[in-house]
């Protein structure tokens, strides 16, 4: 591992409040903010939930809505303004190829942290990218995690 | 939450249906013909040595042909669906005794007579989910002091589009949604599920249907109201909800976390079941009735029906899958055309028939309270009335509140008011119309069709009534008819799906349409009663942990409606250029 990583560095968000301790690491670990980039990834629209099917809801109504998503949390959380993305697609797949396509030195990711039995049903995007990423991942752990 | 191993699931699943085949079956007796002289609701009927005897009998021929090696593996699945339905019945069916009796028929279906020439009685019970709908429907009447009559004015309105406001959050109109949730219920529930209920309880099962229609609007009420209440916002803006979100936040909020929990875990198993049954293969099974009559082709019996359960898996893949959105807008937007057509055809069989309307009503009602033997006596009569309304109009079994969730308001009531309206369109007037013309032509007791009775073919035996009063109308509702159970199954696929999610995350949806599709195509080749009864037992089955957390959650959705009340009758919704004296008016 190359230390300290070249940036950028990636930081994916699920909105769920444990990226916040992932994007502080990331920014202890970055010479500068605009090295972080946060990155949150949206599964594809379905053809069958009512607002799809009336056409109110699409990916850019979608892409938008995540974009004001991303000012709350940093305001809410004191962060410097950060660089912010929003891709449809697999999470696993979509980070670890938006690392490589900004040529990221480091992944910092969030993990839930889940143990036994839910592990076993759910696995993890975290377990995802570590086995997919082109280049150094580091993963935060949830200070309640099983 | 996200899943990336849901193969394991499959297998265990699969695992557990291969255990079910090898086990004994049993048969449900709610639905069976009359002249077969059903088993009390529940009943055991012991394996035969037929399975034996057909394995003795493989031994001796030479190697069985493709066509019929594939008769066999349809025959083989058939069976475990049997097996599979006993097995739940026993739970879901269980047959709860009530202050009644009920005739003791035999086999030519009249009245069996004592030693003494008296006529003999039995206790009368009722399907345990049948009893529960019931009792949850009569509960939510009272509690919301008749919502259901109280509130229809103001659903119209509110469905009309008085109240809307671009600015809510949501994602539809309150028109999109009641549009969206009647898309999953109104199909072959309303044309089918009705002649089965008329078929098998007699016309006064009409009666009992529509006064199931009539207390379900205020299940309906509740459940939605709730759906919206807990619903939950997504980063990017969409609006999640229903009886997982409020069975599990609902009942956390009151101290009841780990009820909620389970509740809505076994929910979201049950309407994953009931995706795959009622909204899917029953479907795609009482339309293959339909078309069969008009495509001798893809006939059950004499045909090609897995021709049909490909075509139709095809047809819902490419959405479910290929994500072709415009296939499903145009599916939930002919369902209002298609309603339309259905019921001028029934209007016009009744006025064709108007002097015969008088009768067919005191039949009806005469039949409600005081029906031959042959249908169960009263209690029996009430049972497929309840069932069937529950089965078309799901109240009180939750779904609904999914599709409602989706409604842009800041008033979860407002949006619970729209969905009574479910049930009043769906059984109330839809499902009257089908029994008017069947009890009107008699269809139902007319020994030329005893074969659909015979086999639950209900779509097939409406379909026969009313091309004898409109001859070539066959044609007309085969193609509605189809295109009713493609839209209900589009709608159930997203239901499912939700549940899925809540189970096993977003991610993992691929695995769900998988199987949604495997059990498109099973539609086709399991035998109609097999399909009705699974369909049965998973939509009933979830009315037992909704009906549950609705119950115990009741205190707060009148709480609300009470304070709601007050301001719609204060006139504070009313839209502002608009005099309150004439708007804040209660029905």
């Amino acid at each position: 591992m190359s230390w300290p990583p070249s940036p950028p560095i990636v930081v994916p968000v699920d909105f769920s409040g444990e990226e916040v301790a992932a994007v502080q690491t990331a920014l202890a670990v970055a010479a500068k903010p605009e090295d972080v980039h946060l990155l949150h990834v949206l599964y594809p629209l379905d053809a069958v939930s009512p607002g799809v099917v009336f056409a109110e809801v699409g990916d850019q109504e979608r892409r938008d809505a995540v974009q004001v998503e991303f000012d709350k949390i940093l305001a809410k959380h004191g962060l410097p303004k950060l660089q912010h993305q929003v891709r449809i697609g697999d999470p696993g797949h979509e980070v670890c190829e938006y690392a490589e396509a900004v040529g990221a030195g480091l992944i910092v990711v969030p993990s839930h942290g889940y143990g036994g039995f839910k592990r076993f049903l759910l696995g993890s995007v975290a377990e995802r990218i570590i086995r997919n990423a082109g280049c150094d991942v580091l993963v935060t752990r949830r200070s309640d995690a099983e | 939450m996200f899943v990336r191993r849901p193969l394991p699931l499959l297998l265990l699943a699969a695992f557990l249906v291969s255990q079910a085949m090898l086990t004994p079956r049993m048969i449900l007796a709610d639905d069976a013909p009359p002249s077969d002289d059903p088993p009390a609701a529940g009943e055991e009927t012991a394996a035969t040595d037929d399975s034996e005897k057909e394995a003795a009998a493989e031994q001796a021929q030479p190697p069985a042909k493709p066509a019929n090696a594939f008769r066999k593996a349809e025959k083989k699945i058939d069976d475990a669906f049997g097996k599979v339905n006993g097995y739940v019945a026993t739970v879901f069916f269980y047959p709860i005794p009530l202050p009644a009796r009920s005739p003791v028929v035999d086999d030519s279906g009249e009245q069996k007579l004592g030693e003494n020439g008296e006529k003999l009685w039995k206790t009368a019970t009722m399907p345990a989910a049948v009893l529960w709908l019931v009792a949850g429907a009569i509960f939510f009447t009272v509690r919301m002091g008749f919502i259901n009559v109280r509130g229809f004015k103001h659903a119209v309105l509110v469905t009309a589009g008085r109240y809307d406001n671009p600015e809510d959050e949501g994602e539809v109109s309150h028109f999109q949604a009641l549009t969206a949730a009647l898309s999953a219920t109104v199909g072959l529930g309303n044309i089918a599920g009705v002649a089965i209920a008329v078929s098998v309880g007699g016309a006064g099962a009409t009666f009992w249907m529509i006064l199931a229609g009539f207390l379900g609007m205020s299940s309906k009420f509740v459940e939605c109201t709730l759906g919206q209440k807990y619903r939950s916002v997504r980063p990017d803006g969409r609006v999640l909800g229903g009886p997982m979100a409020y069975l599990s936040n609902g009942l956390k909020e009151m101290g009841l976390g780990p009820l909620g929990a389970v509740l809505a875990v076994v929910f979201a198993v049950l309407c994953i079941g009931g995706s795959f049954a009622g909204g899917n293969a029953f479907q795609v099974s009482q339309s293959l009735d339909a078309i069969g009559e008009i495509v001798p082709f893809l006939d059950r019996n004499t045909g090609n029906p897995w021709v049909y359960g490909l075509v139709m898996t095809l047809m819902v893949a490419i959405v479910i899958i290929g994500g072709i959105r415009r296939i499903a807008q145009f599916a939930e937007k002919i369902v209002p055309t298609m309603c339309g057509i259905y019921v001028l055809a029934a209007l016009a069989i009744l006025v064709m028939n108007a002097s015969q309307i008088p009768a067919a009503f005191s039949t009806i009602v005469s039949q409600a309270f005081a029906p031959a033997a042959i249908y169960g006596g009263a209690i029996g009569v009430l049972v497929q009335g309840f069932k069937r309304a529950a089965f078309s109009n799901e109240a009180g079994v939750g779904s609904a509140a999914i599709a409602h969730s989706a409604a842009k308001t800041d008033h979860p009531v407002r949006e619970g008011t729209v969905a009574l309206l479910g049930p009043f369109i769906d059984t109330v007037v839809i499902c009257t119309m089908t029994a008017l013309v069947l009890v009107i032509t008699n269809a139902y007791n007319d020994p030329q069709y005893a074969e659909f009775v015979a086999k639950n073919q209900g779509a097939a035996l409406t379909s026969r009534a009313m091309d004898s009063v409109l001859p070539g109308f066959r044609f007309v509702l085969g193609v509605a008819v189809v295109l009713f159970a493609y839209s209900t199954m589009i709608s159930w696929s997203y239901y499912g799906e939700r549940c899925w999610a809540f189970l096993f995350g977003d991610g993992a949806s691929l695995s769900y349409r998988i199987v949604f599709l495997v059990f498109t195509f099973l539609g086709s080749i399991v035998s109609a009663t097999n399909v009705l009864d699974f369909g049965d037992l998973m939509i009933l089955g979830m009315a037992f942990p909704n009906v549950l957390g609705v119950v115990l959650l009741s205190g707060k959705v009148k709480q609300d409606l009470d304070v709601y009340w007050a301001k719609y009758k204060a006139g504070e919704f009313e839209p502002k250029d608009t005099p309150t004296s004439e708007t804040a008016v209660e029905s």
